[in-house]
Order: structure tokens, then C-alpha cells, then sequence
């Protein structure tokens, strides 16, 4: 009964996008377009030092002389980047001390995307019961950072983008873009150029970070785009898990998102980077709407024995198009991929990942699950390659595409290149329907229709669900049910 | 076609480079600046080809030329199909082969050169209903040449292709196969073969377009590479709207034997429809230590162990071949490529 109940409650609540709500929040604008003298306001606005606005200033040039890429299989209309806001905030008074000071209505956001934001909350729970710092980006800048006083006594840094710049100046002059160059693909030569916020961990030696750390970014403002840029540094023996997730109200426009996130690895370090991506995904029916999520993402191994993971569930967004990918420098250093990428409706996603293998004795594992029901295209794209140094490399990759229903696309593109005669690179992919019998096998023991596919499907994305921390769990669980409402009968 | 048109005019500029997708691997405007001149007509006598032992109709053309294969309905006939390029000129070839309702073919094409030619071959195969074409093919260039074979096969329902590609590559080397699989129980074997050693190149590349249901497609790659040289696979199926119960399957396995050899592999799979069961398997790597050591420890010499598991390896696809004296020839080429070298 009590299973019924929830289901009922599930399918009402989530009828529609659960986080479509707007918020009329007192935004600032900067003008809408994009020319020098924005990226000047953007970082006058953030109180830079000119090294940084010089540096913002040449990805901007640069910017101008590149060509929007069109090699992934995904269609949009051309993106006229002169007719949107490049930079909207909350407006404060002189940025918030304590959650105190924070607009109220602001904490009503994230209560409502169910961020457990009050510390207070959080601490009066359970001894023992799970603690996460947050840092909560709001359309253009970081609103609040949780923990931060905690953190710092383990020697951690976990701040907004900005405050790291003005405050940790050297740190971030040596690692930012050091992993993805400013002019490494359009929209991360973009992002370098009108970068607002974002978040920046530094774990020092040794340190293995007490708490997981996490940021909800939301883009709230019409119009506008969100670029981000998190830079993560996880010093020699240093451990840190990251959680990421991401919602966005209902729009009739396309609004971009195209953050980059770099993360760097010295020896022994290991970093876990999850993320939960629930962007909204435009209007089911008709396509309308919905955010372009164009992200580039890369962890440098630089260190020997270093480890990196990525793991994603991809439900939202009209168009998801990025590849987490690890460069593995160090010997020994391995990197790890599980992806969910669910399309329903009318979304587009073009996501995988690239291990290039380039010291010896390194080692990459691929678990990639794709659902593409509805109208939607769903394609696995990834690059296995290994250098003629890296001996003793070694790939596992897995992919599997799940389709449900007629009118959905579901494509396998993996990229193998293998340049040394030690190395061993193995792929598999199968691409299969939803299975007649197993579905009937459920329905005859009396479950709907409905939950026989979230069922079944639960059991398809197993493998990658159970890598994500256990906060990240229990909402992707519940994300891949909602993701795929609808789709079935 | 921008090969074709390259090799009429000899402008460069023409050719496919590594900045179309498709040619990634396999630069052909980045190896060569300057065509080579048209080749001259080649009076003399082309020889024995790898097949001529085994009889039927012999098609030969040197340095480029234009044939037709009809084989009316109900008719079965054997065909050796030699592309031989004679000296250092450029040229390409156009032979068009068509097989009536329930018409059989055994096509067994060779590719010989034996000097930097530039050649390329356009092959254009239709089937009528229940008609079957068995195509083996060695390629068995000279390292200096640049050799590109295009061929598309369109299928009837009912029919049935299989094609057996072996080659030691070139200079530069494409064979490239694209099928149009109406379904309708229509049947499809592709399987290739490449021993490289030297600097030698090549490109395996086939595109598999399922347009109708019930089509069923297999295909087995399997290569060694040696020294310098450089194998590329590519191998796409796409399913396209409504080509339910569409089963197909694609594996490539490639051995890499030396530390400056390299293989590049693209399996694709493209689905539009739902109701499908398709699969591909990709593995590249070193030969099995446990193997070898098993070998060794039995007493075989160690260039004799390598010859024998990298001739097990390949023999897989070997064995596949339909027509027995062809799996024989083939078997044979295999073993003088492979056999006694470390």
C-alpha cells in the first residue's frame, strides 16, 4: 500500500518539472551582449586583480577568432551570443557574511531544491548523521559556502571562484587552466572569458577531506548564461569527493550553461567528482526551452598512483554535450567513468568520456548506460587512446543504450587508439530494447506497466548507481524514475 | 567522390584528409603533396594473380579501365576480378556487377601493385532477390603504393553477401565496403583480415545501413601489426527508423606486436529503431604472456610459438570462408605472411 501511496504522490509531483520554478529574486544585471568591455564589467564587478582581467581579456580575443564546432550529433538552432545576459546576481549588500544576511526568499530556493543549506539543520540531525559542505551558485555568483570554518582547520580551502582568486591569488595562477588551456575548444576559450563564479577546493597533503563537498548550481535569471569554473586540487596523498547538481526553471528560451571544471591530481591523490545534472529539459512535446549544456571537464593525473572518478546521471538538459575525460600523466594513476544519460522528449545528449593514457602501468574503466525513450537521441561518443609510453595500460569499457519506444536514437561512437604494443584495451557495447518477457515477468506479479520499466531500469543503471555516495543515490534513483515518466503505454 | 576527382584532374587539393571524419586516420592530402602523372596503358602480361590457379572467368585490369559483370538470373558463375597497377602512374578503375533473381557469384578480387601507384576502384554490387555473391578479396600491394577501393553493394531481400577481406596493406590502403540491407531476411557476412609489418598502412572501413526488419548482419575483424605499421578499423551499423528485429553483430580484435605499431578502431552503432539486438566487441592488445609461455615451455622455439598463436588468432576468420579452395589460398597467404618471423 504504502509503495502505491508513493508512487501516487511520485507521478502527481512530478507531472512536471519539479524544479521549474522561477524566483523573483532583485537580480543585477550586466548589459545584455558580449564585447570587451563585459568581460571588463564582469571582472570589475568581482573586484579582480588585472592579471586576471588581462588573462579574461585574451580568451576573449581568442574567443572571437574560433568557429562554433559542429561534429556532435546533436542539432540546435545557431546561438546568438550577443542576446543574452553574460552576468546576473542576486543583489546583495556587500555579499553575505552569514546565512543570516542571505535574502530569505534566496533560502527558500534552496529548501525547496531540498539543499540542506542550514547548518544548524544538518548538525542537530543524528550523531553521526551525513554532513556535506555546499556552495550554492545562483545564476552568476556563489551565494553562500557552508562548512567553511571546519574546513579550514583540516587546511582545505573550499571558497567561491572569486573569493579564491582576490584570496588564494598564487594557487589559482598556477593550476587555472592549466588542465583545460583557454583556447582548448570554443566554449571553454568562452567560459574563461566571461567566467563569473564557481567553486575551488584545495586539499593539502596528505589531508583526506572530513566531509563530501558539494555545489547546487541553479540559472534563475531569464536570458542569461551560466558559465562556471571549479578548479579542485587534490595535493600529493590528498582524498576529496565532490558532488555536483544542477537545476534550472522553466523557460521558453534556450539558455547556455558551458562551465569548465578542472581538476588536478599530484601523487597519491584521489578525487571523486559526482554529478547529478536535472537541467531543465524543455518542453517534452514541442522541444521548447530547456538549457544547452555544453561543459568541458578534465582531470590532469599528474601525480603517480593518482585516482580520478567521474560518475554522472544525465537527466536533464535539452542538449547535453560534454565529455569528462582523464589525462593519466602519472605512472600508476587510473581514472574511472560511470554515466547514466537519460533522454526522454525531445532532449539531445552527445556525452562520453576520453582516458588518454600516457604513463606507464595506468588504467581506465568506462561503465557508460544510455536510456533514450521518447523523441530523444542519446549518443555515446568516447576516446580510449594510449601513448607509445604507456606501458601496461589498460581499458575496460563498457557501453550499453536502452531503448524504449519507436521514434528514439540511441548511438555508440568509441574512439580507440592504441599506439604501443603493451597495452590492452577492451570495449563492449549492446544496444537492446526493454526485454518483452522480463517486463511481462513483473506485470504478471502485479505492478504497473509504469513500474515495471522503473524497475527494469533500476536494474540496468545498477552498475553506475551504486558508485554515487549515498546522498546522490537515493535522488538519482528517484531522478531516473521521473526522467522517464511517460514514456511507456 | 573526391578520390575519383582527384585522380581526373590530378589537383591535390581534392583528396580527403584527416579533417574529414571519415578519413581521420587515414590522411591521403597529407601524404601526398603532388600526384603522381596518369599512368601509361600497360601492354604486357599481367601475370598469374593470386587466384588464377582456380580457374573460372579471369577480368583483369591493369593500370585502371572500366568492366561490367552480368550474371542473368538463375546463372552461377566464378569470377577472378584482378586490379593490377603496372609502374608509378595514377589511375582508377569502374566495374559494375549486377546478379539477376537467384544468380550466384563467386567474385575473387585481387589488388597488385608494384610501385608507387596511386590507384583507386570503384566496385558497385546489386542483387536482385535470392541472389548470393561469396567475394574474397587479398590485397597484396607494394609498400609503396596508395590504394583506395570503394565498393556498395545494395541488397534484395532474400539475398545473401559475404565478403572475406585480407590484406598486407600499403603505403596507404583503404578498403572501404558500404551496404544498403533492405532486411527481409536478407543476409550479411563482412569479415577482414590485416598482417601488417614495415611502415605499412591499412584502413578496413565498412558502413552497414539496415533500411528494412528482419536483416541480419555479422562481422569479424581480426589483425596483427608489426614494426612501424599502422592498422585502422572503422565499422558502422546504422538501423534506421522502423528496421526492426534487426540483429547485428561486429567484433574487431587486433594484436599489437611491436612497441611503434599502432591500431586505431572505430566500431559505431547507430540505432533508430527500437526492437533490435546489436552488439560490438573491440579489443586491442599485446598477445597473451600465458600463452606464449606455454608455448615456450613445451619446447617450441619462441618465433615458431608467435607464428602459431598469431596464426590461431587469425585463423578464426579464415575458417569462415565459404569456398573451400579459396579458404585454402587464403589460409596459405596467411601463413607465408605470419610464419617463421619473430
Amino acid at each position: 500500500m504504502a509503495a502505491a501511496t508513493k508512487t501516487v504522490d511520485q507521478v502527481a509531483a512530478l507531472e512536471s518539472y519539479e524544479h521549474g520554478f522561477v524566483t523573483d529574486i532583485d537580480q543585477e544585471f550586466a548589459p545584455k551582449g558580449l564585447n570587451a568591455d563585459i568581460v571588463r564589467f564582469i571582472s570589475a564587478k568581482k573586484q579582480e586583480p588585472q592579471w586576471m582581467l588581462d588573462w579574461r581579456l585574451e580568451a576573449f580575443e581568442r574567443w572571437l577568432a574560433m568557429d562554433e564546432p559542429d561534429w556532435a550529433k546533436v542539432s540546435f538552432p545557431k546561438i546568438d551570443y550577443q542576446d543574452a545576459f553574460y552576468y546576473a546576481a542576486p543583489k546583495a549588500k556587500d555579499g553575505p557574511k552569514s546565512l543570516d544576511e542571505v535574502d530569505p526568499e534566496l533560502l527558500a530556493v534552496y529548501a525547496k531544491l531540498g539543499i540542506p543549506l542550514k547548518e544548524q539543520e544538518v548538525l542537530a540531525g543524528v550523531e553521526g548523521a551525513p554532513r556535506y559542505a555546499v556552495d550554492a551558485v545562483f545564476d552568476s555568483v556563489s551565494v553562500v559556502t557552508t562548512f567553511k570554518k571546519e574546513l579550514a582547520e583540516a587546511g582545505i580551502i573550499f571558497c567561491p571562484m572569486s573569493e579564491a582568486i582576490r584570496d588564494h591569488g598564487e594557487l589559482v595562477r598556477k593550476y587555472l587552466a592549466s588542465v583545460v588551456p583557454v583556447s582548448d575548444n570554443y566554449f571553454a576559450c568562452l567560459n574563461s572569458a566571461v567566467f563569473s563564479d564557481g567553486s575551488f577546493v584545495y586539499v593539502p597533503p596528505g589531508v583526506r577531506c572530513p566531509m563530501e563537498l558539494s555545489t547546487y548550481f541553479r540559472i534563475n535569471a531569464e536570458n542569461s548564461g551560466q558559465f562556471e569554473r571549479t578548479l579542485i586540487i587534490a595535493d600529493k596523498g590528498a582524498y576529496v569527493s565532490y558532488l555536483e547538481g544542477c537545476t534550472a526553471p522553466m523557460r521558453d528560451e534556450n539558455q547556455l550553461h558551458a562551465a569548465v571544471v578542472e581538476l588536478v591530481l599530484l601523487d597519491d591523490a584521489e578525487i571523486k567528482y559526482s554529478t547529478v545534472q536535472n537541467w531543465y529539459p524543455g518542453d517534452p512535446a514541442t522541444g521548447k526551452g530547456g538549457i544547452y549544456n555544453f561543459v568541458t571537464k578534465r582531470a590532469d593525473c599528474r601525480g603517480d598512483r593518482s585516482k580520478v572518478s567521474w560518475t554522472q546521471v544525465e537527466t536533464g538538459s535539452a542538449i547535453t554535450w560534454k565529455y569528462p575525460s582523464c589525462v593519466l600523466r602519472g605512472e600508476g594513476s587510473s581514472g574511472e567513468f560511470y554515466s547514466i544519460a537519460i533522454t526522454n522528449g525531445r532532449q539531445q545528449a552527445d556525452t562520453g568520456t576520453k582516458m588518454i593514457h600516457l604513463g606507464a602501468n595506468t588504467r581506465s574503466r568506462i561503465i557508460s548506460k544510455g536510456i533514450s525513450a521518447g523523441r530523444s537521441s542519446n549518443t555515446y561518443r568516447g576516446l580510449v587512446s594510449a601513448h607509445p609510453k604507456a606501458k601496461g595500460a589498460r581499458n575496460f569499457t563498457q557501453c550499453d543504450s536502452l531503448l524504449i519506444g519507436k521514434t528514439c536514437a540511441a548511438h555508440t561512437v568509441p574512439y580507440v587508439e592504441a599506439r604501443n604494443g603493451q597495452c590492452v584495451f577492451e570495449h563492449e557495447a549492446t544496444t537492446t530494447k526493454l526485454s518483452e518477457d522480463q517486463l511481462f515477468y513483473a506485470m504478471q506479479r502485479g505492478l504497473s506497466q509504469e513500474e515495471a520499466v522503473q524497475l527494469l531500469v533500476n536494474g540496468f543503471v545498477r552498475d553506475v548507481l551504486q558508485q554515487l555516495p549515498m546522498e546522490f543515490a537515493v535522488e538519482a534513483q528517484k531522478l531516473v524514475a521521473i526522467s522517464l515518466e511517460g514514456s511507456v503505454g | 567522390m573526391t578520390l575519383a576527382a582527384a585522380i581526373r584532374t590530378g589537383d591535390a587539393g581534392l583528396l580527403p584528409s584527416r579533417r574529414d571524419e571519415d578519413w581521420r586516420w587515414t590522411d591521403l592530402r597529407g601524404l601526398l603533396r603532388v600526384l603522381p602523372d596518369a599512368s601509361a596503358a600497360f601492354a604486357g602480361d599481367a601475370g598469374a594473380g593470386p587466384f588464377s590457379a582456380l580457374g573460372g572467368e579471369d577480368l583483369v585490369l591493369v593500370n585502371g579501365g572500366r568492366a561490367e559483370i552480368a550474371v542473368e538470373a538463375g546463372e552461377a558463375r566464378q569470377v577472378c576480378l584482378r586490379f593490377v597497377s603496372r609502374g608509378a602512374g595514377r589511375h582508377a578503375s569502374v566495374v559494375r556487377v549486377t546478379l539477376g533473381e537467384g544468380a550466384r557469384l563467386r567474385l575473387l578480387e585481387s589488388y597488385e601493385s608494384d610501385g608507387a601507384s596511386l590507384a583507386q576502384v570503384d566496385l558497385d554490387i546489386v542483387q536482385a532477390g535470392q541472389a548470393r555473391v561469396e567475394r574474397v578479396v587479398i590485397a597484396d600491394d607494394d609498400a609503396d603504393a596508395v590504394t583506395v577501393s570503394q565498393t556498395q553493394v545494395r541488397l534484395s531481400p532474400g539475398s545473401r553477401f559475404s565478403q572475406s577481406v585480407l590484406t598486407s596493406g600499403a603505403r596507404r590502403q583503404r578498403l572501404e565496403t558500404r551496404i544498403l540491407h533492405p532486411g527481409g531476411q536478407a543476409e550479411l557476412r563482412l569479415d577482414g583480415i590485416y598482417l601488417l609489418d614495415g611502415k605499412r598502412h591499412a584502413d578496413l572501413t565498412t558502413v552497414v545501413t539496415h533500411q528494412g526488419v528482419d536483416g541480419a548482419t555479422g562481422q569479424l575483424t581480426k589483425g596483427v601489426v608489426r614494426d612501424q605499421s599502422r592498422a585502422v578499423f572503422q565499422g558502422r551499423i546504422t538501423v534506421a527508423e522502423g528496421a526492426d528485429r534487426t540483429a547485428a553483430r561486429m567484433a574487431h580484435h587486433g594484436l599489437i606486436l611491436s612497441d611503434r605499431a599502432e591500431i586505431d578502431a572505430k566500431p559505431e552503432l547507430e540505432i533508430y529503431a527500437d526492437d533490435v539486438a546489436c552488439a560490438h566487441g573491440n579489443t586491442v592488445g599485446a598477445l597473451d604472456q600465458d600463452a606464449l609461455f606455454y608455448a615456450l615451455q613445451r619446447g617450441i622455439p619462441a618465433d615458431e610459438a608467435l607464428a602459431l598463436l598469431t596464426e590461431a588468432f587469425i585463423g578464426e576468420v579464415v575458417d569462415r570462408i565459404e569456398f573451400e579452395p579459396a579458404r585454402d589460398i587464403a589460409r596459405a597467404w596467411v601463413t607465408a605472411r605470419l610464419g617463421g618471423r619473430p
